[in-house]
C-alpha cells in the first residue's frame, strides 16, 4: 500500500502538468513564431498559466489555414484577426467596422468596455466563445497619388482588396473604385508593381512589405483611421470554464499598452512626409460616408451582406458621441 | 675636432628626418589628429582586417571569439575619431559581440521555457524578460553589423535597382554575406524583444536582393537560404517559377556540408521553428548529428561552423526544454526525445538465477 502510494506521489512528482491537458492554439502572424503577434500570444499564455491555463501554440503564416484547422478541430483555440474571426462571433468581429472608430481611444474604452465581467454573455455565440482580443493598429489608406485625397477621386481607381473581406469590397465598390480581389500574401506586391493605385493595410506593412516602393515620390498615407484591426482568441466553447474565461478576457485586454507601443512604433517609422492630412472640413463628410456604409452592412440593404452586427453598432455610435457629442450622427433620426 | 664637427652634421640629418617624418604623418592624418593615433588607427585595422580576421574565423571556440568582439570592437572603432572608419572588420566584431549577448538570451530562454514547464509562473516571466531585453541588446548590435557591412562595401541595400558591390577577396564576400545574415537576425532578435531595438523590418526583402550578389555553392548555400528564407517571410518577394523554398533550404544544406560550413542548416532550423514545421526541425537537427560523422570543416571557416552548431544546439534544447523541462542529453543530439532505443535487445531468463 505504501510503495503503491509512493509510486503514485513519485509520478505525480515527475510530471506535475501531466494531467493538464494543454490547449492547443493555432496562432496567426505573418511571420510566424518570430513575429510580434506571437510572441504577445506567448506573453498571453504565460500570464494564463497563472491562471491554471496551458496553451500549446503553433504558428501559421496563413489566416485562412490557422482558421481552417480550428474548425477541422486540430486546434481547441485561434488567434486570428477579426476579420477571419467574424464567423465566430459577429459581435466582436463588428469592432473593425469601416471607420467606426476613429481614435486608438475610442478603440481603448471598446476594449476596456468588452473585457468587463458584465460584457461576458456577448463574448459567446453558438460553440465559440471569445477568450481576448488585442490591437494590431489602424487600417490606413495608401495610395500612389497624393491627389486622391478625397473619396470622389477614388472613382475608377483601382483598390487591392481582400477578397474575404465583404464589408471592404461593399466599401470600395460603394466610392466606385475597382475592386481587385487580394490576399495578405499579394496585395503589397501589386501596390508595389503598380497594378493597383491603392491598398489598404496597418502601419506594418510599410517597412516589412516595403509599401513605400508602391507609394514612389508621390504617394501618401491618408492619416484617417479607416478601420481598428484586432486579433482575437476564440475557443470552442467549454474549453475555459466561465471565470476561466472571464480572467481570460481581463489578461488579453491588459495587454492593451503592449500592443499599442508596437503599434506607435509602427506609425511612428512612417516619415511625417508620407502622411496625407485630411482637412477637418472633410473629415465629417467621411464620416457620414463611412455611417451610411455601416447602416447598409448592418442592415443588409443597398446591395450589401449583413455583416455588422447591430449592438455593437450602437456600442461603437455611443463611444464616438461620447468622445465627440457635437458630431452630427448623435442627434441623426438614424443613429446606429 | 672632426668628431665634434661630424655630430651636430649626424644631429641635424636625424633631425631633419624626424621633421620630415611627423610632416609625412601629419600628412597622412590631416591636421585635427594626433599622427600616432591616426597610423596607429591605420595599422590596427590593417591588421585586424589581413590578420586578425582570418585568424579568428578559424577558431573553434565561439564564446571566447564572441569575448573578443565584445572586448575589441570599442577599441578597434574608437579609431573611426581620427582615421577612416574600420566598417568590414567592425563588422565581425561587432556580430561577434551580438552573439555574446544571444547566448545570454538564450540561457535566459531556456530558464523561461524550464520554469513555465514547471510552473513557476512568475520565474518564467522574470527569465522571459530577461530573454527580451537581452534580444533587444542583440538585435541593436546585430543591426550596427549590418549597417557597417553594408557601409564597407558602399552597398546601397534599399537601391531601387541592385547594384552588388565589388567583392574583391573571399573574406569581403564572406564579411558581405554574414553582415546579411546578421540583418535578417537582428529582425527575429527585435520580434522576440517585443520589438524594443526597432530595428527596421525592410532588411529582409533587402537581403533577400542582396544575397544574390555572391556564389550560392561557394558559400555553402548560404545565398539561396537566405532568399528560401525570405520568400517564406514575404511570399511576394519570391520569383516566378521558383522551386519551393522550402526544397531550397534542404538543398542549401546539403551544399552546406559540401562547402564544409553548416550555416545554411541554421537557417533552415530557423525557418522551421518560425513557420511551424516541427517535422522539418527534427530531420535538420538529426541531419547536422549524423553530418558530424563526415564533414570535412573548412579551416578557414571553422568557426562559421561552429556558431551555425550553436544555433541548432540551441534549436534542440528549447525543443527539450519546452517538451521534458530539460535541455538535450548530449547522447541525444539529433533526437527529440528521451526514447532509447534498446527495446529490439534480447534479454536472459533470470528465473534460474532468482
Amino acid at each position: 500500500m505504501i510503495r503503491k502510494s509512493l509510486a503514485a506521489l513519485s509520478l505525480v512528482a515527475a510530471a506535475p502538468f501531466a494531467a493538464a491537458e494543454p490547449i492547443k492554439m493555432c496562432v496567426f502572424d505573418v511571420i510566424g513564431a518570430n513575429g510580434d503577434m506571437f510572441n504577445m500570444v506567448e506573453d498571453y499564455a504565460l500570464e494564463m498559466k497563472a491562471h491554471g491555463v496551458d496553451f500549446d501554440l503553433r504558428p501559421y503564416t496563413d489566416e485562412g489555414v490557422a482558421v481552417g484547422d480550428f474548425n477541422s478541430g486540430q486546434c481547441d483555440a485561434v488567434a486570428a484577426t477579426d476579420l477571419r474571426t467574424r464567423p465566430f462571433n459577429k459581435f466582436t468581429g463588428s469592432i473593425s467596422a469601416v471607420g467606426a472608430l476613429p481614435t486608438y481611444d475610442d478603440l481603448k474604452t471598446v476594449l476596456a468596455t468588452l473585457a468587463q465581467p458584465k460584457a461576458a454573455g456577448l463574448m459567446q455565440q453558438g460553440d465559440y466563445e471569445v477568450l481576448g482580443i488585442v490591437p494590431v493598429g489602424a487600417g490606413y489608406l495608401f495610395v500612389n497619388d497624393r491627389s486622391i485625397d478625397t473619396a470622389g477621386e477614388l472613382a475608377g481607381k483601382r483598390m487591392a482588396t481582400l477578397d474575404y473581406q465583404k464589408d471592404a469590397i461593399h466599401m470600395v465598390n460603394h466610392v466606385k473604385a475597382t475592386v481587385v480581389p487580394s490576399d495578405i500574401t499579394n496585395f503589397a506586391g501589386k501596390f508595389n508593381n503598380g497594378s493597383v493605385d491603392t491598398a489598404y493595410a496597418p502601419a506594418f506593412a510599410y517597412e516589412a512589405l516595403e509599401l513605400y516602393k508602391g507609394l514612389g515620390d508621390n504617394g501618401g498615407i491618408v492619416d484617417y483611421p479607416l478601420a481598428q484591426l484586432t486579433v482575437q482568441v476564440i475557443a470552442r466553447k467549454g474549453a475555459l470554464d466561465a471565470d476561466t474565461a472571464q480572467q481570460s478576457r481581463e489578461v488579453a485586454w491588459g495587454m492593451y499598452g503592449q500592443a499599442m507601443n508596437l503599434i506607435r512604433g509602427q506609425e511612428k517609422a512612417i516619415p511625417d512626409e508620407k502622411w496625407i492630412n485630411i482637412p477637418d472640413s472633410d473629415v465629417e463628410g467621411y464620416q457620414e460616408m463611412f455611417r451610411e456604409n455601416r447602416l447598409q452592412l448592418r442592415d443588409g440593404s443597398n446591395g450589401a451582406d449583413e455583416v455588422y452586427h447591430p449592438k455593437m453598432m450602437g456600442l461603437l455610435s455611443k463611444i464616438r458621441c461620447s468622445s465627440n457629442p457635437s458630431a452630427s450622427e448623435c442627434t441623426a433620426s438614424d443613429r446606429e | 675636432m672632426i668628431s665634434s664637427l661630424v655630430k651636430p652634421i649626424v644631429c641635424m640629418a636625424a633631425m631633419r628626418t624626424k621633421l620630415l617624418t611627423l610632416a609625412a604623418l601629419a600628412l597622412l592624418a590631416g591636421c585635427s589628429a594626433n599622427p600616432i593615433y591616426t597610423t596607429t588607427g591605420i595599422v590596427l585595422s590593417n591588421y585586424s582586417e589581413g590578420e586578425a580576421t582570418p585568424y579568428v574565423l578559424q577558431m573553434s571556440d565561439p564564446e571566447m571569439a564572441c569575448a573578443l568582439g565584445e572586448g575589441i570592437d570599442p577599441l578597434l572603432y574608437s579609431f573611426s575619431r581620427v582615421t577612416d572608419a574600420p566598417e568590414s572588420t567592425g563588422s565581425l566584431m561587432m556580430l561577434l559581440a551580438g552573439n555574446c549577448v544571444e547566448y545570454r538570451a538564450w540561457e535566459a530562454e531556456l530558464e523561461y521555457l524550464r520554469e513555465d514547464y514547471a510552473g513557476n509562473v512568475p520565474a518564467a516571466k522574470d527569465a522571459r524578460e530577461r530573454s527580451k531585453r537581452l534580444n533587444a541588446e542583440t538585435a541593436k548590435r546585430r543591426y550596427i553589423a549590418y549597417q557597417r557591412a553594408m557601409a564597407a562595401y558602399d552597398f546601397d541595400p534599399g537601391a531601387e535597382e541592385l547594384e552588388c558591390p565589388f567583392l574583391f577577396t573571399e573574406q569581403e564576400e564572406l564579411t558581405f554575406l554574414m553582415g546579411l545574415l546578421t540583418g535578417l537576425q537582428a529582425i527575429v532578435n527585435d520580434a522576440n524583444s517585443g520589438a524594443m531595438a526597432g530595428v527596421p523590418r525592410n532588411i529582409a526583402p533587402q537581403a533577400e536582393r542582396a544575397a544574390q550578389c555572391v556564389d550560392n555553392e561557394k558559400w555553402g548555400g548560404i545565398p539561396n537560404a537566405i532568399r528560401g528564407l525570405v520568400w517564406l517571410l514575404l511570399p511576394d518577394t519570391r520569383p516566378n517559377l521558383s522551386p519551393d523554398p522550402w526544397e531550397v533550404l534542404e538543398d542549401s544544406s546539403e551544399l552546406g556540408i559540401a562547402a564544409g560550413f553548416r550555416a545554411s542548416m541554421a537557417l533552415e532550423a530557423v525557418a522551421a521553428e518560425t513557420f511551424g514545421k516541427p517535422e522539418v526541425l527534427e530531420d535538420v537537427i538529426k541531419r547536422f548529428a549524423e553530418a558530424d560523422n563526415t564533414i570535412v570543416v573548412r579551416d578557414d571557416y571553422r568557426l562559421v561552423d561552429e556558431v551555425a552548431r550553436d544555433v541548432i544546439q540551441f534549436s534542440s534544447d528549447k525543443h527539450w526544454t519546452k517538451n521534458y523541462g530539460y535541455r538535450t542529453p548530449r547522447r541525444h543530439f539529433g533526437k527529440m526525445s528521451p526514447e532509447s532505443n534498446n527495446e529490439e535487445v534480447e534479454t536472459m531468463d533470470l528465473d534460474d538465477l532468482l
